[in-house]
């Protein structure tokens, strides 16, 4: 399987790039064809441009070369791996960013004419997996509504298809866990991507 | 930047703007949304983002020292008032169920250590510090229906009335004035939603 990772994390020497790292181990043990994707590392830009805005309902909403990359690789894999810590209950500005400007319509949903209602534009992504770390314990996490979590498997699968599978792997309370824990979750993260099928 | 009418209310508001175009529904909004504010006559602090070049990446230097109070001098003035508030007005627009990536980036960035929260040692939960904030309003449009939103999980809703809001005052109260379906380009319901808006803003910043 064709499968991309996307990593949004500032740091190189953090825990979602271990993370990220031990999914694509995994998912290679797993035999599957790997792109890991570290968005600042690209120099990823975050906010969507008033030139992308404007041509946002066009024929060609995309103007950047690194942002036609993600889109073609969006739309040659059969399953997407996104890492990124919880900020503010969601994603952090870049990865919201890259769904801002990657899942353009054509890319991310189609405009149909006909029934005027938006269609699934990614139907090549059959399973979609969640991975991220929280400074929140889970009742509290689950309380501000885990808006992250629900923006990718709920707004992001509308994009894919119902019948996209979802997979969430969370580590809560991250400050107060120990390194013990935190390599637990790592196997776990690890183990889970290769037992993908 | 900051103005005080003679008109007199005492409110201290601040709004952030955030929109990449001039013109549309968003700025328009906006537009009205400064017209209330003149009819009550609060002191008024506003942030373009898109037109002072915020950068909403959270850098890594940020991360590595994110524990630690304070802000990065080029966002100084972002968190002062933020501090200075009393009332925080958000004018957007709603993209993938949530505030812009650029929006997103302020609040990552500004809502720091010092500012917004602390973490006292061993703690799993962060201490507010906002308590000047006591109320959050939303301006927001959403290009699809109510439903789907609902489907979605209301996360621009959530994010600011639960998750920021935690960081405010405790009875924080809060203003949500969407529009919904802006697809389906009602320009008469659009034109409503716009014309109703100076109205409301004065009446919650009196």
């Amino acid at each position: 399987m064709h499968v991309a990772v996307v990593l949004a994390h500032p740091s190189p020497d953090s825990f979602a790039h271990e993370l990220a790292a031990r999914a694509v181990a995994g998912l290679r043990a797993g035999g599957h064809d790997v792109e890991l994707v570290d968005l600042y590392a690209v120099g990823f830009r975050a906010a969507m441009s008033t030139d992308e805005r404007r041509a946002y309902h066009g024929d060609t909403p995309i103007l950047d070369p690194l942002v036609q990359a993600q889109a073609d690789l969006l739309q040659s894999i059969e399953t997407l791996v996104v890492v990124y810590p919880t900020w503010w209950s969601g994603l952090p500005a870049i990865l919201k960013g890259w769904l801002e400007r990657v899942l353009v319509p054509g890319v991310g949903f189609r405009f149909d004419d006909k029934s005027g209602k938006i269609r699934p534009g990614l139907n090549n992504i059959g399973h979609l997996i969640g991975i991220s770390t929280y400074g929140s314990p889970r009742s509290y996490v689950g309380a501000v509504n885990d808006n992250g979590r629900r923006t990718l498997m709920r707004a992001l699968r509308l994009s894919c298809g119902w019948r996209t599978s979802r997979t969430w792997l969370g580590l809560y309370a991250i400050d107060t866990r120990t390194h013990t824990e935190r390599q637990e979750f790592a196997a776990h993260v690890e183990r889970t991507l290769s037992e993908l099928r | 930047m900051s103005k005080q009418s003679v008109k007199g209310s005492s409110r201290r508001v601040l709004v952030v703007f955030c929109h990449p175009l001039s013109d549309g529904f968003i700025p328009e909004a906006m537009h009205r949304v400064q017209t209330g504010l003149a009819n009550s006559g609060a002191d008024v602090r506003v942030h373009d983002l898109y037109g002072e070049g915020f950068v909403p990446e959270l850098s890594v230097g940020e991360y590595r020292t994110h524990v630690e109070p304070g802000v990065s001098d080029d966002i100084a003035v972002h968190a002062d008032n933020l501090m200075w508030c009393d009332t925080l007005i958000l004018v957007y627009p709603t993209w993938w169920s949530g505030q812009p990536a650029m929006l997103k980036g302020w609040m990552d960035r500004v809502w720091a250590s010092g500012v917004a929260w602390e973490l006292p040692e061993g703690a799993n939960r962060l201490k507010p510090m906002l308590h000047n904030v006591g109320r959050i309003v939303a301006v927001t449009s959403h290009g699809s229906p109510k439903y789907i939103n609902a489907l979605q999980g209301e996360g621009g809703k959530r994010t600011l009335f639960r998750s920021l809001r935690t960081m405010c005052h405790p009875l924080t109260k809060t203003s949500w004035l969407a529009y919904y379906g802006i697809d389906a380009n009602d320009l008469k319901r659009q034109q409503a939603f716009l014309d109703g808006l100076p109205g409301a803003i004065e009446k919650l910043t009196n």
